[in-house]
């Protein structure tokens, strides 16, 4: 009876020891879009992304995914306009995906490859530089993405017969917990 | 006979209104035909399948079945319909989109997947996401990780219809708002040669022309905002809520206008002054016009 519970107890473990090493969790989020037009400047702000690493053997894999929805620029007028021309109902999420080295984690200046999901596109972006703090035992990860409308085959939506500009920056600011 | 020539004319000018904003309306109860031929895998044509057409807006619905030859038809007004198309030992198939316009035939072929062969493609679009851990490659996150349910990743074409058919409308709405305002401009500046004492009849008719053209074209512009698919859920903020609110000025505004203006022309063509009701024609005109020009304002430029 004894050798069976042990039995069972180690098939029952194996998939937690094969388990990832190490776990980051986002605490909190902010991302914003630019937007330029010629009468208009303005950002789309979100706080509802979600996000996880994992680290396993000296190689971390992160994900972060957010709705389209929960961009807000001000205007509901306006944001209802982005989510028509990004197909943010058919494609609800913007998810980002990224692999680093463990030791990278750990650097004030991070160069990341993304692969980016958006509005049924996939894109990645090589090389993009982010900055890292660490405060309170939390990783403060920021920088840029160079985004463009084209990237994702979205036609630029107009104001008064003008188009707005074809790069949308997308500021990211997370704060990392690890596990 | 003055009056009477003016009358006519003023309901003449009314009815071109009325059938400007009409119009729309009148095209969408026209029919048109929707068909096409359903198909199995290898081809061959799915007698007896279930073809639905909801209409997306409307909530027109109609269902039928093909006949041996695959084929189906459907007469209906004219509009954007979700198809689908069902039948036993294949998988749903469904087109969020077929838009019927009047008097015209779209074709929309439907071609099935047998159900094996769905549930082998599917059971590997999973295998594929997940990266093996047992390989020694890091584990990836998948958006379940996340606390994200698959319900919430999917999309939702019915939605983005309706954004899409709502954006396609406010856009007419916004050209329409624009080129509005060209006519207005003109109804105001010849408001100066048909009021005054000097003035003459042709002045006074080009500035009724301009007006009534001004008055039709907002409402249609008015039509294409009104009918614009609402969204559920959706909080009105920012700008557009002054947008929104300057059209209970300018609208009945638009209404009193050429209202107030009929009264006037008539007196003005008795050789009478102006006087009583009448002479609010010009303020109301004012208001109305600087109403109109902030509300286009207030979406297109950033305070």
């Amino acid at each position: 009876m004894l050798r069976r519970l042990l039995i069972s107890f180690c098939l029952l473990s194996l998939p937690a020891l094969a388990a990832a090493d190490s776990q980051w969790v986002l605490e909190q989020a902010t991302l914003t879009y630019h937007v330029s037009h010629p009468l208009h400047q303005f950002d789309g702000v979100s706080h509802a992304a979600k996000g996880k690493g994992f680290c396993h053997d000296g190689e971390c894999n992160f994900l972060i995914a957010v709705p389209v929805k929960s961009f807000d620029s001000g205007d509901s007028n306006r944001d209802l306009h982005m989510l028509q021309v990004t197909r943010g109902a058919q494609y609800p999420l913007v998810s980002v995906r990224t692999r680093l080295p463990e030791s990278a984690v750990t650097s004030a200046a991070i160069n990341l490859d993304l692969e980016v999901q958006f509005a049924g596109q996939t894109c990645e972006y090589k090389q993009i530089s982010f900055q890292r703090v660490v405060q309170n035992g939390e990783t403060r990860i920021t920088g840029t993405i160079p985004a463009k409308l084209t990237d994702f085959k979205i036609d630029p939506p107009t104001l008064l017969t003008m188009p707005i500009k074809n790069d949308i920056p997308v500021r990211i600011d997370l704060t990392w917990h690890p596990m | 006979m003055g009056f009477a020539h003016r009358l006519r004319n003023c309901l003449a000018g009314l009815a071109a209104a009325f059938l400007m904003v009409t119009a729309p309306s009148l095209m969408a109860q026209a029919r048109g035909e929707l068909t096409g031929t359903v198909t199995g895998p290898d081809g061959a044509p799915v007698g007896f399948a279930l073809v639905t057409a909801a209409g997306t807006e409307s909530g027109y619905r109609l269902a039928a079945a093909t006949g041996t030859d695959g084929t189906y038809k459907f007469s209906l007004p004219s509009g954007d319909y979700r198809v689908t198309f069902e039948s036993l030992g294949y998988q749903a198939v469904e087109f969020p989109v077929a838009s019927v316009r009047p008097l015209s035939r779209l074709i929309e072929n439907c071609e099935f997947e047998s159900t094996e062969q769905t549930q082998n493609d599917t059971s590997a679009e999973p295998a594929q996401q997940t990266a093996p851990t047992s390989s020694g490659k890091p584990q990836e996150p998948s958006l379940e990780d996340l606390g994200i349910a698959p319900s919430q990743t999917k999309g939702n074409a019915r939605e983005q219809a309706l954004l899409d058919k709502r954006s396609h409308m406010l856009k007419v709405h916004q050209r329409l708002g624009l080129i509005t305002i060209a006519p207005l401009g003109a109804t105001l500046i010849t408001s100066a040669f048909a009021g005054g004492r000097e003035t003459s009849r042709a002045s006074r008719d080009a500035h009724a022309a301009l007006g009534a053209t001004t008055v039709g074209l907002y409402f249609t512009t008015a039509y294409f905002a009104i009918r614009a698919p609402k969204i559920p859920g959706t909080k009105t903020r920012g700008p557009i809520r002054l947008h929104k609110a300057l059209a209970w000025i300018h609208g009945p505004g638009m209404v009193l206008t050429p209202i107030l203006g009929e009264i006037a022309f008539a007196q003005k063509s008795r050789g009478e002054r102006v006087h009583g009701i009448a002479s609010l024609h010009g303020p109301v005109a004012i208001v109305t016009a600087g109403a109109f020009g902030t509300a286009v304002m207030s979406v297109s430029f950033k305070f």
